[in-house]
């Protein structure tokens, strides 16, 4: 097989790498604290919070990521006329943008399931000890709760961020230029599978780093038990 | 202040409490005081509210009506039909000045032994990090536990994490401690060590009320027995009298069973 071909591809797709890079850090940036805030509304005790919380969740999981792109994405023009083609946020398209809001907005659902089994698990008596120690509401959980959680998530939440690196690939919906849409135009251009190839072992190469770092962060939690 | 040589003044005013979870009244109508220095045990059975006393005492659940004092400051009270409970201020200042020792320790798990001691100190008390490191070492040479300060709770035995956990609920200096059952997770040989910290807190006039189903403990180391039962405190008097000459019938059934 022609090196300089394989190369040329390679450097292509690192360029659309970019952007699957870009919708992953963003993705989780927003999704990891909004799927904190979730949870909470999950488990609040005003029960309309709580409903609109569930459904809200429910519909997230329910229905595929690829069509919630579409809905950020034309929404806002087939429901309110609103045009969003030249809108941009510094040097990110509206394509991009609404590709990040829509993986936010279903990655913080899945997290928020996650965080309220962390929470939920967590002994009353965690909760009791600090409030007779004095510890504030805040306190008790910045301090003491949430540390525990985050140790108890972390495989699971670990499961969601491997699932998000290759989810990136539905961004081509929206044209957005990540990986998969480059080495999709690359492949029929070729006629040939070789850009697949390259793409599958960047997706894998990343993931293979995530795991070993999570991996890592896992066992420097494991102090205690 | 010349109520500190008072040593009448009573640390603990529980007057006529009730409390009820949904239709089951598990606290009619009670009333305890407890004066500094003073030992009082709480025994029972199981379900005659005597952790339910202790958790209304402590904060953990409110009362539905009566009042309860803690060192001077009003915890709740019932005026009229409504009870009401201090601001959030004075809470704070009535939570320091009493410590729970739970049954199953409820250490932080994440936090090695001196932080689980010292972490209120910093944090709540607002103690530098130094004053805070002292008192957190004075009481585990005290716990006869010094080697063990950065040790994590899971790698303790369960008499130690016991021992741990008075620690910190002494850290804060209370004018009195609530023990809930404090060796009721343990087996016999590690109950021993724990029994001998609070013996030695009774030795130094340490203000305690006890909930316990250690019998020749409380008979030894308390000045007063509570006997309760379905709710209301069937019995009380000196400790020694109530364990070998209890008057009601109640007590006396109990009290066979030991």
């Amino acid at each position: 097989m022609d090196k300089q071909l394989i190369l040329s591809t390679m450097l292509q797709l690192l360029r659309g790498f970019e952007f699957t890079f870009g919708i992953f850090v963003f993705t989780l940036l927003f999704s990891l604290p909004l799927g904190l805030l979730v949870a909470r509304g999950r488990m609040a005790r005003n029960s309309v919070i709580s409903t609109v919380v569930r459904i809200y969740i429910s519909i997230m999981r329910g229905t595929p990521l690829m069509l919630q792109l579409l809905l950020v994405y034309f929404g806002p023009y087939y429901l309110f006329g609103i045009s969003t083609g030249n809108a941009v946020i510094g040097p990110f398209n509206y394509r991009f943008i609404a590709t990040v809001i829509g993986f936010s907005l279903n990655y913080a659902a899945y997290f928020a399931e996650i965080f309220r089994g962390g929470i939920q698990s967590m002994s009353r008596g965690q909760y009791e000890a600090a409030q007779v120690l004095g510890f504030s509401k805040s306190q008790t959980y910045f301090r003491i709760i949430l540390p525990q959680v985050i140790k108890n998530v972390l495989p699971s939440v670990a499961n969601e961020v491997i699932t998000l690196v290759k989810d990136t690939s539905l961004a081509q919906v929206l044209a957005v230029t990540e990986m998969f849409t480059v080495a999709k135009a690359l492949a029929s251009a070729q006629v040939s599978v070789m850009p697949f190839v390259v793409a599958g072992v960047f997706y894998y190469i990343m993931n293979a780093i995530i795991e070993v770092s999570l991996n890592r962060i896992e066992k420097s939690m494991s102090y205690y038990s | 202040m010349a109520d500190k040589e008072n040593t009448d003044e009573n640390i603990l005013i529980i007057d006529n409490i009730r409390k009820a979870f949904d239709d089951l009244e598990v606290l009619k109508g009670i009333s305890l005081t407890v004066a500094r220095g003073e030992v009082v045990a709480v025994i029972g059975p199981s379900g005659g509210g005597k952790s339910t006393l202790l958790r209304c005492a402590t904060t953990l659940e409110k009362i539905d009506s009566g009042k309860i004092v803690i060192g001077g400051q009003t915890l709740c009270d019932t005026v009229g039909s409504k009870t009401v409970y201090a601001d959030k201020h004075s809470l704070l200042d009535i939570r320091s000045k009493f410590g729970l020792v739970f049954q199953n320790f409820n250490l932080f798990p994440h936090f090695s032994v001196r932080r689980n001691i010292t972490e209120a100190l910093i944090h709540v008390h607002k103690q530098p990090k130094a004053e805070a490191d002292a008192v957190c070492d004075a009481l585990l040479a005290k716990m006869d536990l010094s080697d063990k300060a950065d040790y994590f709770p899971c790698n303790l035995s369960g008499g130690q994490q016991q021992r741990v956990s008075i620690a910190r609920a002494l850290a804060g200096n209370p004018e009195i401690i609530f023990f809930d059952e404090p060796t009721s997770a343990l087996d016999p040989e590690l109950t021993k060590g724990v029994l001998s910290v609070i013996r030695e807190l009774a030795a130094e006039n340490m203000t305690m009320v006890i909930v316990t189903h250690e019998m020749s403990f409380a008979r030894d180391v308390a000045d007063r027995i509570v006997f309760m039962d379905g709710g209301v405190i069937v019995e009380e008097g000196p400790a020694y009298d109530l364990v070998t000459n209890p008057k009601a019938q109640r007590t006396k059934e109990f009290l066979a069973g030991y």
